[in-house]
């Protein structure tokens, strides 16, 4: 190719760039040059750069929980046990209606009621403000318009409960009901009142909250190539998180005019930069406190309404102001799994290859962005792997709707489409006569990869995990050959390990995570790292690297994540970064001080600090361990001229991805990798299905605390069991949310939960803590798929539809009676012959499991592009190889003329394009 | 949630109840009976239908006498669940009933009481505020039903107990005491088609005890539960069978009760009566699960939808009476 390749893209296309490697996105153009040293490197070919770091005292070793004593004895403060001398009850009064313009608040009543304090409405803090800074669309109280039944519309603090609902009861709301939008399809068409108004960037006069669409690789020779193809139209319900605690705020202002939010967040930085602005107030007069997290799932990590009005009544009443949840309150709120329409199409080849992978996803963002811009990438993007693929096309939507507002919850925005595309992949075994492991097997990206979408993937244990839930599962023995109504199904996860472009940050100016450490002459070690601890145990890893680098025992490390006031800027628990990033720094910091008692050791002994080790409270001479110190001794002699020992260590992501709009979306310094199996047993009379076992294997790079990686993957398999089999937000026939607690929402009991047989794969990732990823949001995307695609095994219906409750099952079934002419307990299990390409198929994977066992080791980890399975150069992008192979970030007029469901959000222009009313 | 005000009366004889339940009466003040507690005092926290007074039966030792024929109303069911000489159905039954912890609170003449349910109504005040109320709970506003629209006459908040229809297949009588006496009557008459009223308790009235014929011991059958999870849930449908063999092993009589598919729970004699009469076995029994699910109109107000509902109907009635075919 000699001619200028045409440039389709908001920016440019790699290696055509005006600067020398690619930035990681954000509002600047140009990367900034910076210290390469602070990202430290990360090169070993046999072994992992942190390898000479390990004392073995606490890393890999089953760990509890360093705060489990706390909670276990009841003495941990969650948010609703935060008590302050003279406290007020708040109590929000929430709109009845789904969409209205709100004519007048009076409260004249409620302020007579005695023991009523304060009352505030949206009046009083007009700053709108949301969790992403390019979709801040949300108010603390509605102002001028209540958008969702629930929606808050004023607050009201009084001496007490009582008082505080008797006057919500008595303060009088004016609407003017508006026509609202139930239907998230409604929501792509044009409306004669939007729910928001976002000026010229506002899409038509559509409710589209964020389109999008991609188009990488061979899309023209997609379905020309394709031999075998699996459509389907999948129907998603919404899912709330269900953690235990429900919300609870507290805030107080104290003398000084400084406020301080004790609240159970994921996310205290947000929530700090929010009160600020809503409050106008600067940052450094505020103080967040996070309490114990009584499970936040993602559902408590936007900066919530509720904190923004305990902290406005409390000014207003200048007494500490506590909110706490009803479970109800908990689903006004929400940012659970986005209901979705997902239309998902595979394409296989003559090879068994998957040329295409066509995906169109409309997802219901309810009356809120929250995190859905990068729901709406992520339900496309963090599917282009673990498979080597010739084709994506992308469109995705995401509108508003007059519902509780749609979020970020664990497995965020790639669990539904990672389903919709792993019972695709069994179809397409099905429909190619193969093993639909096998077929797996032998279309895996290798290590050190780069996606079509140009994600740099580091280690990939997802070969291992696939052969490792075989094995265990005795699949070979089980697979299409149990008993009629009884199955076995194989599903596979990827997701980010912490997102490479952070949502608040300016990349080049400060680092994803820091932790200071200091240590005083008592040698225990103080850990202030901003990091929230909300259940997952991030506390605990944080103390664990720390130890670990410092040969020292786990009682003697203390963790401070509790206040912005003292911790360092952390980012929050979202995106599975805590481990990956956190504990980076951690060890950063730790092998600073490391140095320092080194070198004060070499001083006492008279050694070289460089043959001096650490162990077990002792510094010794590795080539005579008799010849040392003790930890204490070494400590003193270090702190002899500075006082206390102190150090700051820091993890930012390296440069990574390409530059097409959207790029950022998805890029992460490492992935996750999982394949689960689950056997069920459905009765096709009633159209129940028990989930018998499963057999859960993910890669988790290296498993810091084995006891919470296991942990995770059980807790993740009954959590995705209650998506795929009962859990649903269900909305009645006028758009009401039916069941806004927890006997009709139905989440699994221990009935509905079968044994979990954890499997966990080291790939030991060249950049991660000790070699470690995420175990916390991937361990949950392969159990919906396996339990599908298990279904299909038991009694051969496909659902696309989510949960599939026995009255949807039912249905299934009986569809597929009548065209069978055959009574429910007469139907059969399907069975599979292998065709020819089953031998193809197996030999590609054995000489694929050879390449990949190399490429883990080598020394160069220039990456293998995507596409070279379709005969590319691996070196290469394919679309620097061939015409063919393009990227594109913008529908053609062809496509706009008849577009898929999502894809029809693209009809409309932006205002500012002249678009709109 | 926060409980409403309410008066609480704790009498420790039934006389003491029924004169307190008689002078609030006579006063005109509303009042509510509380056994266990587990039905009424989650939908007082919802302020559904709640009174200013309670009269508690905790106290009342004489209506928690239980032997093989006669079950007192403040018996917990997981006494029936463990005690000796509990028809085996009977204990079966009550051991799929919600969940341990309410077993353990929970009583058998407030399962049998049980308030009838639906999404429309089972919510929070606020929640209910939003569809403008519902004829079951209208707060003064004559609200018309949610389920059927455009009426404010009948309710059809569907009955979700487990025990009744075990029991009337048992052949149970229900005692009642109140101001004006006591009285009796087989349990299937005790249940008034309607949603609201329930059944035929006046005013100041309560459940004493259930007995059940000599002959109890003889029959034998089983119970099947439609719900979502095996714990907590309500019946999304229950059928009960029971039979008592004949000579020749063919059944000589059958029973067939169901429930959690109407405002009562359904006694469904003539149908039994019919297939009885021409019993040929397997083929009959299918007749007579046909015959049950037409004979029950369930509407969508629970869970699952009707018509799903209906269908299972006819499995659980197959399923509950597979051992008349065994025979």
């Amino acid at each position: 190719m000699s001619g200028k390749k045409k440039v389709e893209g908001y920016r440019q296309q790699s290696g055509k760039l005006p600067f020398p490697r690619p930035g990681s996105g954000g509002s600047r153009r140009t990367s900034e040059p910076r210290d390469e040293e602070a990202i430290a490197a990360s090169k070993a070919a046999d072994g992992h750069r942190h390898d000479d770091l390990i004392t073995g005292s606490t890393i890999g070793k089953p760990t509890g929980l360093i705060d489990s004593r706390w909670k276990v004895t009841g003495q941990a403060q969650y948010g609703d046990d935060i008590r302050l001398p003279g406290e007020l009850i708040g109590r929000i009064v929430r709109s009845t209606r789904h969409y209205a313009r709100v004519l007048s608040i009076d409260a004249s009543a409620a302020l007579e009621l005695p023991g009523v304090v304060a009352i505030a409405t949206g009046e009083d803090a007009p700053a709108r403000f949301g969790v992403l800074p390019v979709t801040k669309d949300e108010h603390a109280m509605a102002v001028e318009k209540a958008r969702h039944v629930g929606d808050p519309i004023a607050c009201v603090a009084a001496v007490d409960e009582d008082t505080a609902r008797e006057a919500v009861r008595l303060i009088e709301i004016e609407y003017e009901d508006l026509d609202a939008i139930h239907d998230m399809r409604k929501g792509l068409e044009d409306s004669p009142e939007p729910i928001h108004d976002r000026g010229d960037y506002h899409i038509g006069s559509s409710n589209v909250q964020k389109r999008v669409f991609q188009e990488f690789g061979d899309i023209g020779g997609m379905t020309e190539n394709a031999i075998a193809s699996h459509t389907s139209d999948w129907l998603f319900a919404g899912a709330n998180h269900g953690f235990t605690e429900p919300h609870a705020v507290v805030a107080n202002w104290d003398p000084s005019g400084r406020l301080t939010l004790y609240t159970p967040q994921q996310v205290p930085h947000y929530v700090h930069r929010a009160l600020a602005d809503v409050l106008e107030t600067p940052m450094h007069q505020i103080n967040v406190f996070r309490t114990f997290v009584g499970g936040g799932f993602g559902g408590k990590s936007d900066p919530f309404p509720h904190e923004m009005c305990a902290a406005i009544l409390s000014r207003k009443a200048g007494r500490p102001v506590r909110i706490n949840f009803d479970r109800e309150e908990v689903f006004w709120v929400n940012r659970g799994r986005h209901p979705s329409r997902i239309e998902m199409n595979l394409h296989a080849d003559s090879q068994g290859r998957i040329c295409g992978i066509e995906t169109d996803a409309l997802i219901d963002g309810g009356a809120f962005a929250s995190f859905g811009h990068v729901t709406t990438y992520y339900n496309g993007v963090l599917h282009t792997a673990p498979y080597e693929i010739g084709a994506f096309h992308y469109t995705g939507a995401r509108v508003w709707t007059n519902k509780p507002a749609s979020g970020a919850m664990r497995g965020h925005g790639a669990v539904n489409s990672r389903c919709a595309v792993e019972v695709g992949m069994d179809d397409l075994a099905e429909k190619l006569g193969v093993d639909p492991i096998t077929l797996r097997l032998a279309n895996l990206l290798p290590p050190h990869s780069a996606t079509i979408t140009g994600f740099r993937v580091t280690s990939i244990g997802m070969r291992e995990c696939l052969e490792r839930v075989k094995e265990a599962s005795g699949w070979d023995e089980k697979f299409r050959k149990l008993p009629d109504g009884h199955g076995i199904g194989i599903g596979c996860g990827f997701f980010i390990s912490g997102s490479g472009l952070p949502i608040h940050w300016e990349p080049n100016k400060f680092p994803h995570a820091t932790v200071h450490l200091k240590i005083d002459m008592d040698g225990g070690v103080t850990v202030h790292t901003g990091a929230a601890d909300i259940g997952q145990g991030s506390d605990t890893v944080v103390a664990q690297s720390v130890a670990e680098v410092l040969g020292l025992p786990l009682d003697m490390i203390r963790v401070r994540s509790r206040e912005t006031d003292t911790s360092p800027v952390d980012l929050g628990s979202y995106s599975s970064r805590v481990t990956f990033m956190n504990a980076n720094a951690a060890i950063s910091a730790a092998m600073n001080i490391r140095e320092k008692l080194l070198e004060a050791a070499s001083i006492v002994t008279g050694v070289s600090s460089d043959t001096l080790v650490i162990g077990d409270r002792r510094i010794y001479d590795k080539r005579d361990p008799g010849i040392g110190i003790s930890y204490l001794e070494a400590l003193h002699k270090a702190q002899e001229e500075k006082g206390a020992l102190v150090s700051s260590g820091a993890y930012r992501t390296p440069p990574m991805g390409r530059v097409h709009k959207g790029a950022g979306a998805g890029i992460a310094p490492a992935y996750s990798f999982s394949a689960y199996v689950a056997e069920v047993k459905v009765d096709a009379e009633t159209g129940q299905t028990k989930v018998l076992k499963i057999w859960a294997a993910h890669d988790c790079g290296k498993a810091l605390n084995p006891l919470s990686v296991k942990g995770q993957m059980i807790g993740s398999c009954h959590m995705g069991l209650g998506q795929v089999l009962s859990e649903e937000m269900k909305y009645g026939r006028n758009g009401h949310l039916m069941n806004p607690d927890l006997l009709d929402y139905k989440i699994p009991s221990v009935h509905e939960m079968p044994e979990v047989v954890p499997i966990i794969v080291e790939s030991n990732d060249s950049e991660g803590p000790f070699g470690a990823k995420e175990a916390g949001e991937g361990p949950l995307l392969p159990i919906l798929p396996a339990v599908c695609n298990a279904v299909y095994d038991a009694i051969g219906v496909r659902t696309s539809e989510l949960p599939i409750t026995p009255d949807r099952m039912y249905r299934l079934i009986e569809r597929r009676c009548k065209k069978e002419s055959v009574e429910p307990s007469d139907l059969h299990s399907p069975r599979l012959e292998h065709s020819e390409l089953q031998g193809v198929l197996e030999s590609r994977a054995a000489e694929h499991a050879a390449r990949d066992s190399a490429r883990a080791s080598m020394e160069d980890d220039s990456p293998y592009h995507n596409g070279a399975l379709f005969g590319f150069d691996p070196l290469v992008p394919a679309d620097e190889q061939d015409d063919r192979w393009i990227v594109s970030v913008t529908p053609s007029e062809e496509y706009v003329g008849s577009p898929r469901l999502a894809g029809s959000a693209w009809k409309h222009a932006e205002r500012r394009h002249g678009g709109g009313i | 949630m926060r409980m409403p005000p309410f008066n609480l009366h704790t009498p420790e004889t039934l006389e003491q109840a029924i004169s307190l339940s008689s002078e609030l009466g006579d006063s005109g003040e509303e009042f509510d009976w509380v056994a266990g507690g587990t039905d009424l005092l989650p939908n007082y926290k919802w302020h559904l239908n709640v009174k200013p007074h309670v009269i508690s039966l905790a106290k009342v030792s004489e209506l928690s006498k239980l032997s093989e024929t006669h079950i007192g109303a403040m018996v917990r069911l997981h006494e029936l669940e463990d005690s000796d000489g509990v028809h085996p159905l009977l204990s079966k039954v009550a051991a799929m009933v919600a969940s341990v912890m309410i077993r353990r609170s929970g009583t058998v003449g407030g399962n049998i009481c049980l308030d009838t349910r639906c999404f429309w109504f089972n919510q929070t005040e606020e929640w209910r505020e939003s569809i403008d109320w519902c004829y079951k709970c209208d707060c003064g506003t004559g609200a018309d039903c949610r389920v059927i629209p455009n009426q404010n006459t009948l309710c059809v908040a569907t009955y979700q107990a487990d025990l009744a229809p075990v029991l009337m297949c048992l052949g149970a009588t229900i005692h009642l005491a109140g101001p004006s006496g006591a009285r009796s009557m087989p349990l299937h008459e005790f249940f008034e088609l309607d949603g609201k009223t329930r059944n035929v308790l006046k005013t100041g009235e309560l459940v004493t005890h259930l007995t059940l014929p000599d002959d109890s011991g003889e029959w034998m059958g089983d119970y099947q539960k439609l719900r979502q999870r095996d714990s907590w849930d309500f019946p999304e449908a229950g059928v009960a069978v029971a039979w008592k063999l004949g000579e020749g092993g063919a059944p000589a009589e059958l029973r067939v009760a169901t429930t959690g598919l109407e405002s009562i729970p359904g006694y469904h004699d003539e149908e039994a009566a019919t297939i009885l009469g021409d019993w040929k076995g397997r083929a009959s029994l299918e007749d007579l699960a046909e015959s049950v699910r037409t004979a029950v109109k369930p509407v969508l107000n629970t869970w699952y939808p009707p018509s799903y509902r209906r269908k299972m109907v006819k499995v659980l009635t197959k399923r509950a009476g597979s051992g008349l075919t065994e025979v």
